[in-house]
């Protein structure tokens, strides 16, 4: 983005919380209304009234997994370019006029997804659709702001890479998960693929992604649905459908044997990383796969945090991270030792209590408390316009129907202890995982 | 711009202060089955000794390891097996503990608090392994996200001695001193009902809430000591630099600040609208120049943070090694077009609708009213605070900016900087700025003088 990138070292430490509650049911189903648009532009409303704001959150589905070798991080530099300049506004415009309406913006891009978000009082609802209808009609390539934007990249790609051992390591192991599948490309882009990519890159981009057909438009907030509908058909109707863009054909083999990836750098903290395969965020198994990262790394209470951080001292952080995405992607693991750890004995006792909830699963304590932490966070998320608008999004995107977030509460209640021992078995294992260590060198340490 | 945004109202709540001085607040709120709370205790890092940096931190943190009958795992257990959240930490003026329930789960609730609060064990094994822990993260910030740290650098660097530059969460090496006495010392001096005000906000009973508050609270007795007043800070008068050297990063670091105002700064709203037109949004003066124009940083903020006495406005960015000296002569130089350029009333309308916009976004949950709440009371602000605040920017004028302008932003050439980054290749580009001091990113501390 604009302030972010989504690839796994922007989630380091957080815990993936997905929807789901074993404690109520989820209001509100009746309430969100849904247009699609003559050219294919779908849009999801859920009006509430609480505040007098709006959250507006664009899906493009279009990431790093659309890109090529030779333009990795298109996908997340044309994030950027999204906010310099159309046929008819200056670059820079889209902020001012935003802001000047009193609204706020961001945007996120991942391996799968390009994400526009804007906050806004709701007497700026006319106004925000037509900026965001006309950036996806008419967005400009200035020459000068692509070669801007492009330090603005690199300073971002500084930032959470170049001086981050664990944006550094991840982004190795990620590159060494995967053979085939465009998943190994870093969302923010190869340093050298940076500096190269072209205006026809853009232009081509352009048309192929950010097409109404393409695109998923969900408000969340103090609008009325039908004048919200009416809007977007004036500003967006006639943008013309495209093609489908070309489905991702590339399917990652199986990998036949654990990866390895070590580095050495001028540091205190030695750093692992654990990326096992795992499904995609359609997938049956999926609150299953969530519980079972819950079990193992969220909040003080869960068992890794309890062995490593509490029990052993073995580590001073540990969280972990999954990648929803279309495809089969990567369930991470991130610990954090203390100066001087012995590395090969962390894992060696990480490894034994990996393989023991594979064995012999989990407790019903340890169950029941990952389904009422989930459930709870599920209620937080969904009180704010943002988290509404961020759900609707995922379901409708990641999991074909915004409907499906409704069902999450049952779907997550009826995980039994077998089910997250069949999914431990097949994902913790150690053929499929890559692993990333971060061996800090000698160096002398002024006390 | 449109003049019909409406202001943010506080809910309707009740507001009771117990014989033993216990401030309670309850807000009811039932659209959403949960329950927030916020526990503020006065006193935090400022109430400690100079050279115990980091305790009020750790006794915040062993709040959290075991309290009343429960040990550690036990009280994590009993949080966390019904999808509770529980967490303490210290700021400048206070220790507070957060949380959100359920609401089905408010009984326990109240209890781990009550617990948290009256009886905490604090372990001295909890101790040691919470301190060693703390020493590694910081360690690990180091090598991690030196970015992190550089406002705890830059406090240091600015107010000195005064309380408000002390590192909050300690330094390596002031967290090796501090003993298991210190931690109870500072419990027996700085907790009591007195320096408590309790904030329950969402799906609660109003009455019930109050009787359990009594029960589990009347019998609590005072701090033994008063909460003393801050010293004001001074501001700097002239450029000073502290450059930290963290060999081999690409990227360096910088925070330009001086000291600012305080939580009862009569101008508050003419202060946030200069501020986000100057480095307050994204569009502003200083993110212009350092991103949109120039393309050499990701992103530049300013903002102030504001105590019971001023404490800084400082300005964050990061550029390029190579491009660092550049970067901080653009950011400098914008604190001069502030003072020298008149703001219009188009910039002036812009900032005041994007302020009256994204306020309400603000106080949306009940967890943003806890912690709403509790900042009105420990700095005593009054409910006009959030209330008056719509109407206060509708009613700036350009005038009370030039006043705001000249009275309260910093010229350039009376700030401390900070730039952490490789010291050789920065040296060349930083001599002309002002007297610099070196310090490595390694020491295990954060003043550039040791103490």
């Amino acid at each position: 983005m604009k302030k972010s990138f989504g690839s796994p070292h922007a989630s380091v430490m957080v815990p993936a919380t997905v929807a789901g509650s074993a404690v109520a049911s989820m209001p509100g189903r009746e309430a969100v209304r849904t247009a699609t648009l003559a050219n294919g532009l779908k849009v999801i409303v859920w009006p509430v009234h609480h505040i007098p704001s709006v959250a507006l959150y664009n899906w493009v589905r279009a990431g790093s997994r659309d890109e090529q070798p030779g333009i990795t991080g298109l996908a997340h530099f044309f994030e950027h370019m999204m906010f310099n300049g159309t046929t008819r506004r200056r670059p820079g415009e889209f902020d001012r006029l935003m802001e000047a309406q009193g609204g706020a913006n961001n945007a996120f891009t991942s391996d799968d997804v390009t994400v526009y978000q804007d906050w806004f009082p709701n007497t700026a609802l006319e106004f925000v659709l037509e900026l965001e209808a006309d950036r996806v009609a008419n967005l400009a390539f200035v020459p000068e702001v692509i070669e801007s934007e492009r330090g603005v990249v690199w300073s971002e790609r500084r930032l959470h890479v170049d001086d981050n051992n664990q944006g550094l390591l991840s982004e190795q192991v990620q590159a060494a998960a995967f053979v085939a599948h465009p998943y190994r490309f870093p969302t923010i882009g190869w340093p050298a693929d940076i500096r190269s990519w072209r205006l026809t890159d853009l232009q081509l981009f352009y048309r192929t992604y950010y097409a109404p057909n393409n695109l998923t438009l969900v408000l969340a907030g103090d609008i009325e649905p039908e004048r919200a509908f009416m809007l977007a058909r004036r500003y967006f109707e006639g943008i013309p459908r495209q093609e489908p863009p070309r489905i991702a054909r590339v399917a990652e083999p199986e990998q036949l044997g654990e990866r390895r990836i070590v580095l050495r750098r001028k540091a205190h903290t030695p750093l692992i990383q654990y990326a096992y395969k795992a499904p995609a965020a359609s997938d049956p198994r999926a609150p299953a796969v969530s519980l079972l990262l819950s079990i193992l790394v969220e909040g003080d209470s869960s068992r890794l945090h309890r062995l490593l951080v509490e029990e052993h001292a073995l580590a001073i952080e540990v969280g972990g991270h999954w990648q929803e995405g279309f495809d089969p992607g990567l369930l991470w693991l991130f610990l954090t030792l203390p100066e001087g750890a012995d590395i090969a004995e962390v894992q060696r006792t990480l490894d034994r209590e990996l393989a023991s909830v594979a064995q012999h699963g989990v407790t019903d304590a340890e169950l029941a408390r990952a389904k009422n932490m989930t459930a709870a966070g599920f209620f937080r998320k969904l009180a704010t316009i943002d988290g509404k608008a961020q759900l609707l999004g995922e379901y409708e995107v990641f999991h074909g129907d915004w409907h499906k977030l409704f069902e999450a509460p049952e779907r997550f209640d009826r995980v039994t202890r077998a089910d997250i021992q069949a999914v431990a078995g097949e994902i913790l294992e150690r053929r499929r995982r890559t692993v990333g260590v971060l061996e800090p060198q000698l160096q002398e340490r002024s006390a | 711009m449109s003049a019909s945004v409406v202001g943010v109202r506080v809910p309707a709540h009740e507001r009771t202060v117990l014989e033993n001085g216990l401030t309670l607040i309850v807000m009811p709120r039932h659209d959403v089955p949960l329950i927030a709370f916020n526990a503020v205790m006065r006193g935090g890092a400022c109430a400690q000794e100079p050279d115990q940096a980091g305790l009020a931190s750790l006794v915040a943190g062993l709040l959290e390891k075991g309290a009343g009958r429960r040990d550690a795992f036990e009280f994590v257990d009993a949080v966390e097996g019904v999808g509770g959240t529980f967490s303490a930490g210290a700021g400048s003026e206070s220790i507070a503990v957060r949380g959100q329930f359920l609401a089905r789960d408010q009984q326990l609730l109240l209890e781990l608090l009550a617990d948290t609060l009256l009886q905490p064990r604090f372990a001295p094994q909890e101790l040691a392994s919470l301190r060693t822990r703390q020493i590694e993260l910081i360690k690990a910030a180091r090598d991690c996200d030196p970015g992190e740290l550089i406002g705890t650098y830059g406090r240091a660097f600015l107010f000195a001695e005064h309380p408000y530059g002390r590192p909050i969460m300690g330094s390596e090496s002031s967290l090796a001193r501090i003993t298991h006495q210190d931690i109870l010392a500072y419990h027996r001096a700085h907790f009591g009902a007195d320096r408590l005000t309790l904030i329950v906000a969402g799906d609660v009973d109003v009455n019930w809430l109050r009787q359990e508050v009594i029960r589990l609270f009347a019998k609590w007795p005072r701090a033994a000591r008063n909460c003393g007043k801050l010293p004001r800070p001074l501001r700097v008068t002239e450029r000073r630099i502290l450059l930290v050297d963290s060999p081999g990063s690409t990227q360096a670091h910088f925070w330009i600040g001086n000291v600012g105002v305080d939580r009862h700064y009569p101008e508050r709203a003419t202060l946030d609208l200069v501020n986000a037109l100057y480095g307050g949004r994204f569009t502003s003066l200083l993110n212009t120049e350092l991103r949109v124009k120039s393309g050499l940083s990701y992103g530049a903020r300013s903002g102030f943070t504001r105590g019971s006495v001023p404490g800084e406005f400082a300005i964050r960015s990061f550029a390029p090694t190579e491009h660092a000296g550049k970067a901080l002569d653009l950011a400098l130089g914008t604190l001069g077009q502030l003072q020298e350029t008149a703001l219009t009333a188009d910039m002036l309308d812009s900032a005041r609708a994007y302020l009256l916009g994204q306020y309400p976004l603000d106080f949306e949950t009940v967890a943003d009213w806890a912690i709403a709440m509790g900042e009105v009371e420990l700095y005593r602000l009054g409910t006009a605070h959030i209330e008056a605040y719509a109407s206060q920017l509708q009613a700036v004028t350009l005038a009370q900016t030039r006043n705001v302008i000249e009275s309260v932003f910093p010229s350039p050439d009376a700030v401390a900087v900070v730039v952490v980054g490789d010291a050789r290749a920065l040296r060349p580009q930083l001599q002309h700025c002002g007297p610099l001091t070196q310090m490595p990113l390694t020491q295990p501390h954060f003043a550039c003088a040791h103490a």
